[in-house]
């Protein structure tokens, strides 16, 4: 069956710990790019913090499968002010743009619904990159292949939990059937609105379905979401036809002019003689 | 914020814009051969033959930057053989492996010709195979060529437009045909380049040659403003500076409009070699720039 993870970023706090189980299990290195060689100093050095509110890493990378983002919303007269936190990672589309783009049979969906990446297979093309319309799937200059959030494949099918989901001290990320936390998200999108409360659940209808989806207090784009996201790989028939009949344009052209050319000639020569 | 989380492959230009490059030369120069090996009148041959020693060589260089652009170049024939299964791989909806599939076609047929014209020329003999010289079944191989380079031109263009990346997915439907198309000039100029080199480019073919680059050249500068009219917003980058020089003067500008514009006056004032020579140059930069641009462009 398919299992997924639910995120309710309603009750999220920031803590990271997700972040923190993430890297322990998948034994995943600090960000290479946020630490440096100083002059005299034996140890590399952090010397990349992002300066935007908790966030220290920015984006979703190839040893950060997940990101925790900080929105802090303060109006103009800064008297209202909200503070919103969403652990982001791979959604696992059930149309994964990265899968479609792969052209080795690297990516592949597991039994229970995950997608991952066979680093044995990938040969580093990086077309499975701009291929995500989430911007998740990474490279790794190190290892010279695509990384990215395998939804702690050795874990769940061995019975156990996601590591983040694990973590998670507040149950803000759950990991499970995906019919079970849909009725979870909808029976907390009723109680918030019940309240009174903006809330959204995104992840239904987007890439056939996201096997993790959120509940966002705000608008998708709020929260790094695209608002519109597309799977690439659907534009391919329209494109590929296009370029069909640009090609058979070219064909006639040359055609047209070498044929009528031809023929031009051979009036010319009929009418000398 | 949500356009720019989705990451650029960081494909390296002089790796896969000159492979863009070259392998849209070489495309377009085989199918304008193919072109007048089919429908040509038969007695001159030098068009189909230039294009014949254009498209081989240059695809042999192919490979070169394909490979090196890998983070894992070693394991290049994943491509086509899944390594966990040891069976042959095939990703309909991956223009990458589908491409990948339809160069091997293409180097084939390219390959045939090239030694075709080889032996034509009395360059090299195969004795053993001279019993059954004609029976080799030339056109279907031209046929079957000049579809698979169609789509070696064509499909790169087709790759880009299916990513996420902003530049690339809006000028979707169009990156493919614009790229078949300058592949078609690029192609014609080689090949006139090296009728100019071997001192045959003159006669009726030379000018079947010349009208057919106009129309190409023409219908590529309609389908560069109607992708920058899909583009909208996404292009403003090629508005910043090294793509002022690369797109609009070295592509647009001297690759294109310059060379028309000569193409059309030289018609009926003869200009000199140097500046016939110059703008077959003009031309082929321009379709260079014309990548690079266009990659790069969707990648800031």
């Amino acid at each position: 069956m398919a299992k997924g993870m639910f995120v309710d970023t309603t009750i999220c706090t920031g803590c990271k710990a997700c972040q923190v189980a993430c890297k322990q299990w998948n034994g995943l290195s600090a960000e290479p790019a946020h630490f440096g060689k100083r002059s005299g100093v034996p140890y590399p050095v952090a010397d990349n913090f992002t300066g935007d509110s908790y966030d220290n890493t920015g984006t979703l990378s190839a040893t950060d499968w997940r990101h925790v983002r900080f929105i802090e919303q303060i109006d103009e007269s800064r008297r209202e002010k909200r503070w919103l936190f969403s652990s982001d990672s791979c959604k696992h589309c059930s149309d994964a743009g990265c899968l479609n783009a792969c052209p080795t049979k690297a990516i592949v969906r597991t039994d229970l619904g995950n997608v991952v990446v066979q680093q044995e297979t990938c040969i580093g093309c990086k077309f499975c990159i701009p291929s995500c319309p989430y911007g998740v799937i990474s490279f790794s200059e190190e290892t010279g292949t695509a990384h990215k959030c395998t939804l702690c494949n050795d874990r769940i099918h061995n019975g156990l939990g996601t590591a983040c989901a694990k973590a998670c001290p507040t149950g803000s990320i759950r990991f499970g059937e995906l019919a079970d936390l849909k009725k979870r998200a909808d029976a907390r999108l009723a109680q918030l609105k019940g309240k009174g409360e903006q809330a959204r659940i995104y992840g239904y209808e987007e890439a056939d379905g996201l096997k993790v989806f959120y509940l966002f207090a705000d608008r998708p784009k709020v929260y790094g979401q695209p608002e519109d996201p597309v799977v690439p790989q659907r534009r391919l028939v329209l494109c590929s036809l296009v370029t069909i009949l640009t090609a058979i344009g070219v064909g006639a052209a040359a055609l047209v002019n070498f044929r009528e050319r031809l023929n031009g000639k051979d009036e010319e020569e009929s009418n000398e003689s | 914020m949500s356009p720019e989380i989705i990451q650029p492959p960081e494909w390296a230009w002089y790796y896969i814009a000159v492979y863009f490059f070259v392998a849209g030369t070489s495309a377009g120069a085989y199918f304008i051969g193919a072109m007048e090996e089919l429908f040509g009148s038969g007695g001159e041959r030098e068009v189909s033959r230039a294009a014949c020693y254009i498209a081989f060589p240059l695809l042999v260089l192919v490979p070169i930057p394909l490979i090196a652009d890998l983070g894992r170049p070693e394991r290049f024939w994943h491509l086509f053989i899944y390594n966990q299964g040891g069976y042959p791989y095939l990703n309909l909806v991956s223009p990458m492996s589908v491409g990948s599939w339809v160069l091997l076609i293409f180097s084939a047929c390219a390959l045939l010709s090239f030694l075709d014209n080889l032996v034509a020329d009395r360059v090299i003999s195969f004795p053993l195979f001279s019993r059954y010289y004609n029976r080799i079944p030339r056109r279907l191989y031209a046929v079957l060529g000049s579809l698979a380079g169609f789509f070696i031109a064509g499909y790169t263009g087709v790759l880009l437009n299916v990513t996420a990346r902003p530049f690339w997915a809006a000028t979707s439907p169009l990156m493919g045909a614009l790229f078949i198309v300058s592949g078609a000039s690029t192609g014609a100029a080689a090949i006139s380049l090296y009728l100019i080199w071997r001192r045959r480019n003159s006669g009726g073919e030379v000018e079947r040659l010349e009208a057919f680059d106009r129309v190409v050249m023409v219908s590529e500068l309609v389908l560069i403003a109607l992708l920058l009219v899909l583009a909208g917003r996404t292009a403003l980058p090629l508005m910043t500076l090294p793509f002022v020089a690369m797109f609009w003067l070295g592509t647009v500008a001297l690759g294109i409009v310059v060379p028309l514009w000569f193409k059309y006056r030289s018609r009926r004032h003869p200009f000199g070699d140097a500046p016939v020579l110059a703008h077959y140059l003009c031309i082929l930069a321009g379709g260079l720039l014309l990548r690079i641009s266009l990659l790069q462009a969707g990648q800031l």
